[in-house]
């Protein structure tokens, strides 16, 4: 388990391997954003998209899926205050394979809760040719050893 | 239709609200945030949080679907967004509370290569004690107003 005294500024993490579906793009788009060019495949072919595409709240839930999966599960945190600079640089399509990227980026005793700290963590989040579809910097609370 | 120009600083716009159940909380979380304080109500009860709470990821996108059923209403050019300055989940959201969404505009300018103008906006979510349990400032693009024929 890695606690806050263990993670280390330019620490860099990989993991994560989302297939994005046409039917799950629909279902988000349907409950939480109904717009043309993300729940209406001939409404987004006439779009500027080009084509149906992910809301981008949605790219933010798969990649939330990814790290709980796959970081969670060996950092000791528990929650995150939220996130700053959230970026959608790309559409993200059905058939696309989305992995994720992360660093360290700055470590933040809490003054007020000695077992605990802030840590600023940046992530990039790719599809499968290599292209960041969205990038932010999650501030996530770590506990301390 | 109201464009990108119909917009003013300062102005507030209610976006209408909506009650979360323990059903929608749990659906999201087991797909998305499958932590035992979003999944599972009896761990959730001995968590700090000492109950289920809402995926951060849900709240926004709660707030999202405000947005988008706000902009239908007012007939709104909304033309999607390049991304957000900021985010904070700063109360818990628990099943049953209802939660009404809010925007301010902050700032307005146009596109200089583009028809259309950028907003700064500050979205939030407030529940029935007052409470702001989610703050997001971002930016959205709407369309300019059509040039009037001569």
């Amino acid at each position: 388990m890695k606690y806050f005294d263990d993670v280390q500024v330019g620490d860099v993490m990989r993991f994560g391997r989302y297939e994005v579906t046409r039917d799950e793009i629909i279902e988000y788009a349907r409950q939480f954003d109904p717009q043309p060019f993300h729940l209406d495949e001939e409404a987004a072919n006439a779009s500027m998209f080009g084509g149906l595409i992910a809301s981008g709240w949605h790219t933010g839930a798969m990649f939330i899926r990814m790290v709980v999966e796959h970081m969670t599960p060996v950092h000791a945190t528990t929650g995150a205050m939220g996130f700053d600079d959230l970026k959608w640089l790309k559409p993200v399509r059905p058939g696309d394979v989305l992995s994720v990227e992360s660093e360290i980026r700055e470590k933040i005793e809490s003054r007020s809760r000695p077992d605990r700290g802030t840590v600023k963590i940046e992530s990039r989040i790719s599809n499968q040719r290599g292209e960041v579809v969205m990038s932010l910097v999650s501030l996530v609370i770590y506990l301390r050893r | 239709m109201k464009y990108w120009e119909d917009f003013a600083v300062g102005e507030i716009i209610a976006l209408g609200s909506h009650t979360i159940t323990e059903a929608e909380v749990l659906a999201f979380a087991r797909k998305f945030d499958p932590q035992p304080f979003h999944t599972d109500p009896e761990a959730a009860r001995r968590s700090i949080f000492g109950g289920l709470i809402a995926s951060g990821w849900h709240t926004c996108g709660l707030l999202m679907r405000l947005s988008v059923d706000a902009n239908r209403r007012e007939a709104a050019a909304a033309s999607g967004s390049p991304g957000l300055d900021s985010c904070r989940w700063l109360k818990p959201v628990r099943p049953g509370d209802t939660l009404t969404g809010r925007t301010e505009v902050l700032e307005t300018w146009p596109s200089r290569s583009k028809p259309i103008g950028f907003i700064r906006r500050r979205n939030e979510l407030i529940n029935q004690h007052d409470e702001v349990v989610v703050a997001v400032v971002g930016i959205t693009m709407y369309r300019r107003r059509p040039a009037a024929a001569a």
